[in-house]
């Protein structure tokens, strides 16, 4: 009974969380369509890899917990699952992180609808060996 | 319950999937299509798992690890590429 109940619970919580990161995906994707920049399209990205990623995980974690198809696999899909979204939280901005300091410094991309550029003074441009 | 539960999530993943792939055959520069092409290894991440979890085979999702992995590693190669211009290990 009581199990039955805790089921229902994470059945029910892990369909909330995955259909609320399908939403963050597709508000991912039509900003990554429409907005001007890289620099913007970073917003974007982050979005889809937090919201979009992470948080489906999650979901698919607590639903793989309910799960009466997987048998007694259901903890190690849970776990694989939870491990998978620490690992996007960590390496995503990191990820960004990097390569817009590369593009940055490289002017591999336009800079062109530019409000205000603070790093303009730090970071020597060019991309060759100083 | 799930059984009509994760074909609509799919189906709205795959939406998403769309409008990431225009984004890398349009992206004017290569960190677009980089940064479109980790966005797209990530919700690939998500549907892997979706997948193991309506199939009921618990093998599938090690693929969700390894596809989240590669988009770092693939993150670190080209920002190096982009700066030093090589791909030596030096």
């Amino acid at each position: 009974m009581v199990n039955a109940v805790i089921d229902h619970v994470l059945l029910y919580v892990g369909m909330t969380l995955v259909s609320i990161g399908a939403a963050y995906d597709v508000i991912a994707g039509i900003g990554m369509i429409r907005f001007p920049n890289f620099y913007v399209r970073l917003h974007a990205a982050t979005i889809g890899a937090v919201g979009g990623a992470a948080l489906p995980l999650v979901g698919v974690a607590l639903i793989a917990l309910a799960s009466d198809q997987l048998g007694s696999y259901r903890f190690g899909v849970c776990m694989v699952c939870l491990l998978t979204a620490v690992a996007i939280l960590i390496t995503a901005p990191t990820g960004s992180h990097i390569l817009a300091y590369a593009a940055y410094k490289a002017r591999a991309s336009p800079r062109e609808p530019c409000v205000h550029d603070a790093l303009r003074n730090f970071i020597k441009e060019g991309g060759e060996e100083e | 319950m799930l059984s009509w539960f994760v074909p609509i999530i799919t189906s709205v993943f795959l939406v998403a999937f769309t409008l990431y792939i225009v984004r890398v055959v349009r992206g004017p520069t290569l960190p677009d299509i980089v940064l479109a092409i980790d966005c797209l290894s990530y919700d690939l991440a998500v549907f892997v798992a979706l997948m193991s979890l309506y199939y009921g085979t618990p093998f599938l999702v090690i693929g969700a690890l390894l596809l989240s992995l590669w988009a770092f590693i693939f993150d670190v190669f080209i920002s190096k590429y982009l700066v030093r211009k090589d791909l030596g290990g030096g």
